[in-house]
């Protein structure tokens, strides 16, 4: 058995106190390995985005640990969970995460940018051909398709080799077939580039392309069978 | 710094325009400041060139060269180097009253420390003769001319020109101190009696405690009592740090308005693990290079219009205070862009997951 990428250990997740206190979690487990695409299916206000931020370190949990790569996430300080989001964690957001000022190509030369390294053009360019992008690489985000966008998004989240990709709705704002397109992209990465991906979701026709999937309810997390053949 | 300039680029209007308005900023403060200090040097740049150190008036003349009367029998109370100083400001103008200039005329010993070097002509050597500042070459005036200062009928005669100098915003002429006194109409013109209005000296002390009417002033302290100087200064500058403050407003709120449009994007940005300090970064990158542009258009520009500027006003360049102008500018640009700091700081990633 290889140990899970990403590991959610009793995680409960309680805003507010007392008489108000609403339990977005409860005694959530989860477990996510390499290679493995698994969906989060919920209704609206299930705890999904609770659980997402949770996952990339962006709240802490009342109670509970994340574990990444078997470290513990809930104890460290803000720069290191900032430094582990930048490298090794992939976003892929409900809206476009891409900035507005730069052209898909500077989307990647920014990362390099920020690493302190020089501009890895050989890989963006090989990650934008991959994604059907190369004729896209010098429009700014707002020329581009919704599902260009999806997909420049994808490119973004896999450009630093993260360990650990999480998807929050990213088909939200896409018709049915680039959905699929996406989701197909998304289980492709899984398996073929050994990547953990992680897709919260509450549309049932996009969780086929899943090998596991989890759903949630009123803040309870429970695995199910999965639907694949 | 990259994501701060690639934006600049992209919104070039939007940030083109802050440019602009702290341009204006800085054109401003730029020509106040050669105004400030062409005022300056038009008051006080005869008594630059004294390089003296002190100046003695009457104590009661509150602290005024015009307003002090002293004997020139009262050198003997003071020590050091030290030359009698006589004033009389007036109209400068020929004996046909085809040229009329405002003028401050100094009277002074022929061989005092005081008295300016001789670039064309010769020096004082006898009775009614008169050197002018080169500046009044350019107005007609010329060496051998007959003139006359104030409302006197007594005339003298143009020996010699010095170097460009002024005293209260007036060219100068000096004289000796008799030949002043005699186009002042002074009953006494020689003698140790002889009405003057100063003692200007180099090092120099009082030489026992006994000088009864005279009082003794630095040479800074006579400077700022010159009539409207510091008044003057004070205005100039006090408009100068107030554009300071203005400069720093509205970079403050400009940056504060454009981090609040874009807090969604820079809750993104968190998210993905690029943190308050490189978006402050960026906000930094961005407001020094707009205060950078802003500055460098500005001095252009003053420079510009300072060679076609008419040659009344009294403008005149500073690179020390330009220098020091441009840095306080530029601490305003960064200041103000810190100013957004915590609301950079305060936003919560976690509303980008939703
Ligand atoms: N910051 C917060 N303060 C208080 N309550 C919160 C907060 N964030 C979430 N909640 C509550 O926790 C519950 C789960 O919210 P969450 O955003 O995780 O739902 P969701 O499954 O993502 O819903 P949706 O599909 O609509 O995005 C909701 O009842 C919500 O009101
Ligand atoms: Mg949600």
């Amino acid at each position: 058995m290889t140990n899970p990428v990403l590991k959610l250990d009793a995680i409960t997740k309680q805003f507010g106190s007392g008489h108000t206190a609403v339990t977005a979690l409860t005694d959530a487990n989860f477990e996510v390995n390499a290679g493995e695409f698994v969906a989060i299916i919920g209704p609206s206000g299930s705890g999904k985005s609770t659980f997402l931020t949770i996952a990339a370190g962006l709240q802490t949990p009342t109670s509970g640990q994340v574990y990444l790569n078997g470290q513990p996430l809930t104890h460290q300080s803000e720069r290191q969970r900032l430094a582990y989001r930048f490298n090794d964690v992939g976003f892929i957001l409900q809206a476009s995460n891409l900035i507005p000022f730069l052209t898909v190509r500077e989307q990647f030369k920014l990362v390099d940018k920020l690493a302190k390294r020089p501009f890895q053009k050989e890989k963006t360019e090989k990650l934008l051909a991959e994604l059907a992008l190369s004729d896209v690489q010098n429009a700014y985000p707002n020329q581009l398709s919704g599902g260009e966008r999806q997909r420049v998004a994808i490119a973004r989240a896999l450009y630093n080799d993260p360990s650990v990709i999480l998807a929050d709705e990213p088909t939200a704002s896409l018709d049915t077939p680039r959905s699929i397109d996406v989701v197909k992209r998304l289980a492709d990465e899984a398996h073929h580039h050994n990547k953990a991906i992680v897709m919260v979701t509450h549309d049932q026709r996009l969780i086929s392309h899943c090998d596991v999937v989890y759903r949630i309810e009123d803040g309870h997390l429970a695995r199910t069978e999965t639907t694949k053949a | 710094m990259y994501l701060g300039l690639k934006e600049m680029w992209h919104e070039k209007l939007r940030y083109g325009l802050l440019s602009g308005v702290l341009l204006l900023i800085a054109l401003v403060v730029f020509m106040l400041s050669g105004l400030a200090n062409g005022l300056s040097v038009g008051n006080r740049q005869a008594v630059d060139q004294w390089r003296a150190k002190t100046v003695y008036l009457n104590k009661n003349a509150n602290q005024s060269l015009a307003a002090s009367q002293l004997k020139i029998s009262d050198q003997t109370t003071v020590s050091g180097t030290h030359a009698p100083l006589a004033n009389l400001s007036g109209t400068l103008r020929t004996t046909t009253n085809k040229l009329k200039t405002s003028a401050s005329a100094f009277g002074t010993s022929r061989d005092s420390f005081i008295m300016p070097k001789v670039i064309k002509g010769h020096r004082i050597n006898g009775k009614d003769q008169l050197l002018i500042s080169a500046g009044l070459l350019d107005k007609g005036y010329h060496l051998g001319q007959k003139v006359r200062i104030g409302t006197t009928t007594h005339s003298v005669k143009i020996v010699g020109t010095y170097q460009t100098s002024t005293y209260s915003i007036a060219p100068t002429v000096y004289t000796d101190t008799s030949t002043l006194n005699r186009l002042k109409g002074s009953p006494i013109t020689s003698g140790k009696d002889q009405p003057i209005n100063a003692i200007v000296a180099k090092n120099s002390q009082f030489k026992s405690s006994d000088h009864d009417n005279l009082e003794r002033l630095s040479i800074t302290t006579f400077v700022s009592s010159l009539p409207g100087y510091s008044a003057e200064q004070l205005t100039l500058n006090t408009m100068i740090y107030f554009l300071f403050v203005m400069a720093l407003a509205v970079i403050g709120i400009f940056m504060f308005v454009l981090t609040l449009q874009k807090s969604a994007l820079f809750g993104v940005l968190k998210v993905q693990g690029i943190g308050t300090r490189h978006i402050i970064g960026a906000l930094l990158s961005q407001s020094i290079a707009m205060a950078l542009i802003g500055i460098g258009l500005g001095l252009a520009i003053t420079i510009g219009l300072a060679q076609i500027m008419p040659a009344g006003l009294p403008f005149v360049i500073d690179w020390n205070a330009f220098g020091i102008y441009s840095v306080a500018l530029l601490a305003a640009a960064v200041i103000g862009a810190l100013l957004s700091w915590r609301t950079v700081a305060n936003i919560d990633p976690a509303v980008a997951i939703g």
